[in-house]
């Protein structure tokens, strides 16, 4: 110690130091009412620490400023950075009670979220009607485009075997199983086929929307050729009919989930002001709010396919449902959410 | 200043982790840690142990009640699946909506679901996230389990197995390892272990002294690494450390072993203090290779 020279006083204050000692009683705060957020949910904080908890954010937050232009102690800006973000998740996350917010999806957001897609909805419906026209007319002239287009999973031993009478006993008029049946069916419905045609068809959207467009068309086909089978024994209306009951909520929830597919695929194809990822990202939590309203709908078809079609065995009586549940839907999402937003 | 951080954190853990700045509503740039691809792995098998085991409970209470017993074993799978669908959307939905973005798994490994352009997690985007999951990887699964029961062509299953290979590779094509769910839902999972504030090592009063010159040779990088030496302290290591310090700033003294701390520490302070106010002054100097004055970074 020969170089007593000028350099740092004696008695050190560092400008950090005086920093840190006034504000970390604050931090120390923050970090406790964090924690107890997080293990234990907002719901623990009473209603002072509640009010407490974003001023003490944005406190941290400054202080997390300040520390980056004046402090070098490493632990201190590292504690800081992890305490502000941390802070952040539990001012900022979300913050719904679950049924609430449930309740307040299917009234308002879910219509809503569907009306801003209206015109991806005509272009999926207008793909689905080109493909039943497709599957009607190639298998009206050759059942041998049944075999070929259904799966035999979806035919289930109806093709160009079937007589007319064994598709009106075991089909169209076939007794009603039973609950326990019924829910066997309608569950491994919804979780089979449809479910997963419906899931499929809005997340390939992001795959420009092509694949979405082609299953669509695909699920048309599919339907065009049961129509043409029942055509060509003179009992197309009869199963229109026993169609129409649950197919009408069925088409629609598998539109619909077209529809939110197409405009994932707007948002990647045509970005527009924001970056790809971007847009994609914004367009597609709508969609997602759409494909899971969509879940709700297919729902209500397992309910009508498996509970009321073999229960209701009038023809007019299934077109009369159907009918009905078209106007339910159509006046649920042109309606619904409307009056609170005007 | 946040690269002296981050070069630290990489000289100490041999790699740094991926990280990624958000900015808070407020407009404060925060630094967040991606998750590495191992500990969400991690957590997912954790979330679908359990969603494994609901759903069995589940089935099993099912079937202990009357109404499941006349069931055939067709009816039975339907029933299984509609269990396992609702299970594990719905854990997965909750607890990312209650848990402030994380699931028993998550919290396990000490990861969190944030928004990726700093805002609000809304829950859209959690629903999204978690039903592009779906045809990520269980409706392939699912269609591979059932199809192997039946009879099989070979190219469904190289379809499906490439389906899920890609999706599965996905967060390894892009920086912020970011699954489909998350570029659908704008979302993306981050590393937050707690840490804790620690005393600062500031010495009150200064018992070496040292001069303008001998302080002017190091810069940020080299403070924050003695820092977190002194940390965790390795008598070995230190007394090198402070050999090198002593040969570089030319101390005339030799230290005797009991001396070394407290020299470091007080170095430290001295170090710290000079550098603070010459930052304070607009001089920021990053590492000992920067010139004097010259900009930090």
């Amino acid at each position: 110690m020969t170089e007593a020279a000028a350099c740092p006083a004696p008695a050190i204050a560092l400008k950090s130091t005086e920093f840190r000692r006034g504000r970390e009683e604050g931090w120390r705060e923050l970090e406790t009412l964090v924690e107890r957020v997080r293990t234990r949910g907002i719901r623990s904080l009473s209603a002072e620490e509640l009010q407490r908890l974003p001023s003490l954010y944005r406190a941290a937050i400054s202080s997390l400023s300040v520390a980056r232009s004046i402090a070098l102690d490493r632990n201190l800006l590292l504690y800081l950075e992890n305490l502000t973000l941390r802070a952040f998740l539990a001012v900022y996350g979300p913050r719904v009670a679950i049924l609430r917010g449930t309740l307040d999806f299917f009234r308002e957001g879910f219509p809503a979220a569907v009306r801003t897609v209206r015109w991806h909805f005509l272009i999926a419906f207008a793909a689905v009607l080109v493909g039943v026209l497709a599957g009607f007319w190639l298998t009206l002239s050759d059942e041998f485009w049944f075999t070929a287009m259904v799966p035999s999973g979806l035919a289930d031993d109806r093709g160009p075997a079937s007589t007319r009478e064994s598709l009106l006993q075991e089909e169209i008029f076939a007794p009603w199983p039973g609950a326990a049946r019924a829910f066997g069916t309608m569950a491994s419905f919804l979780f089979s086929h449809n479910t997963v045609v419906g899931i499929l068809v809005f997340s390939l959207g992001i795959a420009a929307g092509v694949p979405t467009l082609l299953l669509l068309v695909y699920q048309g086909v599919i339907y065009g050729a049961f129509i043409a089978l029942h055509y060509n024994r003179g009992i197309a209306v009869d199963f229109l009919g026993w169609t129409a009951i649950h197919g009408v909520t069925e088409f629609a929830a598998i539109m619909l989930c077209g529809a939110a597919g197409l405009a994932i695929a707007e948002q990647a194809l045509f970005p527009g002001r924001y970056g790809r990822m971007e847009n994609v990202a914004l367009g597609g939590r709508s969609a997602a709010q759409i494909a899971i309203g969509a879940m709700l709908l297919f729902f209500v078809a397992a309910v009508l396919e498996g509970g009321f079609r073999q229960l209701v065995a009038s023809t007019e009586a299934r077109f009369a449902i159907g009918a009905v549940t078209g106007v339910l839907w159509l006046l649920y999402f042109g309606r619904a959410g409307r009056e609170s937003a005007a | 200043m946040t690269s002296a951080l981050e070069r630290v954190t990489e000289l100490l853990e041999g790699r740094g982790r991926r990280r990624r700045e958000l900015v808070s509503p407020e407009g404060v740039p925060l630094a967040v840690d991606v998750a590495d691809l191992g500990e969400r792995a991690i957590a997912f098998v954790i979330d679908a142990l359990i969603c494994v085991v609901g759903t069995a409970v589940l089935y099993l209470l099912l079937f202990f009640l009357p109404f499941g017993s006349g069931a055939s074993a067709i009816v039975g799978r339907a029933i299984m699946l509609f269990l396992a669908f609702l299970v594990r959307n719905f854990y997965f939905l909750y607890f990312e909506l209650t848990w402030q973005g994380a699931t028993p798994g998550k919290r396990g490994v000490g990861l969190r679901v944030v928004d990726r352009r700093g805002g609000p997690l809304l829950p859209a985007a959690v629903i999204a996230r978690n039903l592009t999951r779906e045809i990520e990887a269980f409706i392939p699964l699912g269609l591979l389990l059932s199809l192997s029961a039946q009879s099989r062509s070979g190219w469904e299953t190289v379809a499906l197995a490439a389906w899920m290979l890609l999706f599965t590779a996905l967060p390894l094509l892009n920086r912020d390892r970011l699954r489909a769910g998350d570029m659908i839902a704008g979302t993306m999972v981050i590393a937050l272990p707690k840490r804790l504030l620690l005393a600062d090592l500031v010495e009150a009063k200064a018992d070496y002294v040292f001069t303008e010159k001998q302080l002017g040779l190091y810069g940020a990088y080299e403070l924050q690494v003695l820092e977190e030496l002194l940390r965790r302290p390795d008598p070995a290591l230190l007394r090198e450390v402070a050999d090198k310090i002593c040969r570089k700033i030319e101390w005339p003294a030799t230290l005797s072993s009991s001396e070394i701390v407290p020299f470091l520490r007080a170095f430290y302070t001295a170090q710290r203090a000079q550098l603070e106010r010459s930052q304070l002054f607009g001089k920021a100097r990053a590492d000992k290779f920067s010139r004097p004055g010259a900009a930090a970074r």
